[in-house]
């Protein structure tokens, strides 16, 4: 354990290179992504090869494409083609006999053998806080317990925690987004720790944060501003006795995790797969994903925004938002599929809720929790199912209602993680994986 | 001098109106809705779907001289339809994606249809280019392709100039292109960046744009239509907004005076037949109007409807009567089985 606790120093050690103070600070202001370039290759980061190759090795895997904001399964995966509810939106056929998906989805209907889909998700939430915290978390809060959302999970379970490489990975271009900004502001990793909380990156379209709060007093605004005037004269202080390094292991996880800044890098990757995603920020970032996830992350989360909730102009933005999630999920399953990957990694694509079966006044869906879609590829799924359908509305669920539950449990009893194993930690009532017993979809699983 | 808009008849149709135009005599409307083509008796208030397109239908003219009517649907087509009979006459697909709009030229000659996916273009979602023209002038007799002309996705509104020289176009990116017609030369043209949001909160990517133009009696400016500028375009809360622009000169003339707007987009604009006056209409969000008769020389608001749901397009018929179509927000409940009709059709009187 010492010996590895040195090579872990050894590859994560800050060199004191201007390039290494640089990822520092981008890391800490959550902007790696930006686009400073190193000139230093992920794998010239591992002094040691077998650590090198440890790290990478072979394991279930997942990335979520988490859209939140909540797409329309209508004009995604349970088109209704000339209903009222259909929208102006035509249904294509796919590379399965008989089943149809959204014209704006033309590459996956090509892959559809490879894909996928649950057409019955019914859930309780219809407000998007509720919503994410359950479709992430898969289950509802009781308080004060927090329940890990499933990144730390997978994270915790199949990840390396002494790994340099962040295990669980947050990718957001745009972490504004109401909701799903509050949600992201809670506790992440819940009562696992917060050593399986997400590395987040991104952050570029940050609304800056220069106004004082009401509820902050003039005081206190002077108060903080002296306590942080006093740290940042102790911290350059400590630098230049280059004590910084050796203050506590948590600074120490923080240097390691800039050590594998260049993964974060997306001016690094090669501009012909750029193209293939998209210039969108959401493929790119996609592309990041896969990028981590090739290089031994074990969970990333790609996000931006809430681009899906839309009360207003729904097929004036699902449009656009529906033709990038289509190419991505195309580029990303073939990539995976082609470094022979597939088989181990899990990708998800799915928001909080659906939309509803009708439009609004303003042009738009709303919120839809009783009958809606979302993907599934890879990773100890079965590929080309298509489980439970809704009615010709799409108004209910009409065979196979799948909750929050049964999907946590099918995502992982694919990934090879017990859905039923109880959490035993100090302190904590009896908890399980996945409450109520239920089954996984067996339909799903492979094998 | 203000007018006071009173409505003097209304009923509704299955589905909402998304555009219209009368018939000759002006006692019959045809409703271009997003479950086909209505033939609507406006006083009798009987109405018969004649007809559909393979999605909704977006928009309708007619050609007196012909005595035809031309739909155009997000399918892409635009289609020719006898008057007389309502049989189906020609259909031309004109586009790959959706025709927005449609307009036809006041000497009957030609029609005007545009389209434009948006597309992710770059990191920050500007719209792609197009991958077809974007805006299409056709004959109007025989639907042959006279013109077709580029610009950036998507394009949503259109309008000829009344002396039928010109035509403008204006897209999501509030720019709007001023061509000859004749030659299909560009000839003008001005951008707004006024009607268009990027959303900082929650959609990273644009949305809005020029919804409705119209140009000015004399041709010399372009008055358009939208939404204001939003942080969180879902939230629909953008200014009732109206610009005029010299577009020869890309100079901005006028504009919604603040204190008279309320929020929400607005798609619709006619110009009032005394030509002194513009009517424009959309949505209400927040305020006490969605439809507003405006002075065109003061830009003064001279009179209001609140008409309760969405406004699409407002025509004047040959009594300087006001006839509004649009729609209510889509059921959600059936009576067994049947949804209850929520497309709308209004008639009102202008007084001073």
């Amino acid at each position: 354990m010492a010996e590895h606790s040195e090579n872990q120093n050894r590859v994560t050690g800050d060199c004191g290179s201007p390039e290494h103070r640089a990822h520092r600070r981008l890391f800490l202001q959550g902007a790696m992504a930006s686009g400073l370039a190193s000139a230093a290759s992920f794998n010239a980061l591992f002094s040691v090869p077998a650590l090198a190759q440890e790290t990478k090795k072979r394991g279930k895997k997942c990335i979520l494409l988490w859209l939140c904001g909540a797409p329309s399964q209508f004009e995604t995966w349970d088109p209704k083609p000339g209903t009222i509810s259909g929208g102006p939106f035509a249904a294509i056929p796919t590379s399965i006999p008989g089943l149809q998906i959204s014209q704006l989805m033309p590459r996956c209907a090509s892959i559809m053998d490879k894909l996928s889909v649950i057409r019955s998700m019914s859930t309780e939430p219809s407000e998007h806080f509720q919503g994410i915290d359950v479709l992430t978390r898969g289950e509802q809060p009781r308080p004060p317990f927090t329940r890990p959302i499933l990144g730390s999970v997978v994270a915790e379970q199949l990840g390396q925690l002494d790994s340099p490489v962040p295990q669980f990975v947050l990718l957001e271009p745009c972490p504004e987004g109401n909701e799903f900004k509050s949600f992201k502001a809670g506790n992440w990793a819940g009562w696992l720790g917060a050593q399986y909380g997400p590395v987040r990156s991104g952050g570029e379209f940050a609304i800056p944060d220069i106004l004082k709060p009401e509820s902050l007093s003039q005081l206190d605004h002077e108060d903080r501003e002296a306590l942080r005037s006093f740290l940042s004269r102790k911290f350059q202080n400590d630098q230049q006795s280059q004590a910084a390094e050796g203050y506590n292991a948590a600074f120490n996880r923080v240097k390691g995790l800039m050590s594998c800044a260049p993964l974060f890098d997306l001016e690094k990757l090669p501009q012909a797969d750029r193209d293939r995603y998209g210039p969108g920020a959401f493929a790119q970032y996609a592309l990041q994903a896969r990028h981590l996830i090739e290089n031994g992350s074990t969970f990333v989360m790609v996000a931006n925004g809430m681009p899906w909730d839309n009360h207003v102009f729904q097929h004036e933005m699902h449009q656009m938002l529906v033709p990038e999630l289509d190419n991505i999920l195309f580029q990303l399953i073939g990539d995976l599929e082609d470094r022979g990957m597939l088989q181990d990694t899990m990708v998800i694509a799915m928001g909080e809720f659906g939309r509803t079966p009708w439009l609004n006044e303003a042009r738009g869906r709303d919120h839809y929790s009783k009958a809606w879609s979302l993907a599934m590829a890879g990773g100890g799924i079965r590929p080309g199912v298509v489980v439970g359908q809704t009615d010709p509305l799409g108004f209910e669920v009409t065979e196979n209602p799948i909750d929050n539950r049964r999907l946590f449990a099918t995502i992982f009893k694919a990934l090879g993680i017990d859905p039923k194993e109880q959490y035993d930690l100090p302190d904590l009532p009896t908890f399980h994986r996945v409450e109520g017993n239920v089954q996984p979809i067996e339909e799903l699983l492979v094998g | 001098m203000q007018k006071t808009i009173t409505r003097i008849h209304d009923f509704k149709l299955p589905t909402a109106i998304l555009g219209a135009c009368l018939l000759q005599d002006h006692r019959e409307l045809i409703a271009a809705c997003l479950d086909g083509i209505y033939r609507v008796e406006l006083d009798t208030k009987k109405h018969q779907r004649i007809g559909g397109h393979d999605s909704y239908v977006s928009s309708a003219v007619y050609i007196p001289e012909q005595q035809t009517f031309i739909t155009a649907g997000y399918d892409g087509k635009l289609k020719w339809f006898s008057a007389q009979d309502n049989s189906l006459l020609r259909e031309e697909k004109v586009h790959a994606f959706w025709s927005w709009d449609m307009a036809l030229s006041a000497d009957q000659r030609w029609l005007a249809s545009v389209t434009g996916q948006y597309l992710a273009g770059d990191y920050k979602y500007s719209p792609a280019q197009e991958t077809e023209a974007s805006v299409k002038i056709l004959d109007a007799t025989d639907g042959k392709l006279v013109h077709a002309l580029r610009h950036v996705p998507s394009v949503q509104s259109v309008a000829f100039s009344h002396n039928s020289q010109w035509i403008a176009a204006g897209n999501l990116m509030g720019e709007v292109r001023v061509w000859d017609v004749a030659s299909g030369e560009q000839v003008g043209g001005f951008e707004s960046k006024d009607f268009t949001s990027w959303g900082i909160i929650k959609s990273h990517c644009y949305l809005g744009g020029i919804f409705a133009m119209e140009f000015s009696p004399d041709d010399s400016e372009l008055i358009v239509c939208g939404m204001g500028d939003m942080r969180d375009p879902m939230a629909g809360n953008g200014k009732q907004l109206w610009q005029r622009w010299n577009w020869k000169e890309s100079k901005l003339v006028a504009q919604t005076n603040e204190k008279q707007a309320g929020e929400g987009l607005m798609e619709s604009l006619v110009l009032h037949p005394a030509r002194d006056s513009f009517l424009m209409g959309g949505r209400l969000r927040g305020g006490d109007w969605n439809a507003a008769l405006f002075d065109l020389s003061s830009g003064e608001r001279i009179g209001t409807i609140k008409s309760g749901y969405r406004i699409t397009q407002m025509l004047f018929d040959n009594q300087g009567r006001l006839v509004v179509v649009g729609g209510q927000g889509q059921p959600g409940k059936s009576n067994e089985g049947k949804f209850p009709d929520f497309g709308r059709v209004e008639v009102y009187e202008l007084k001073t």
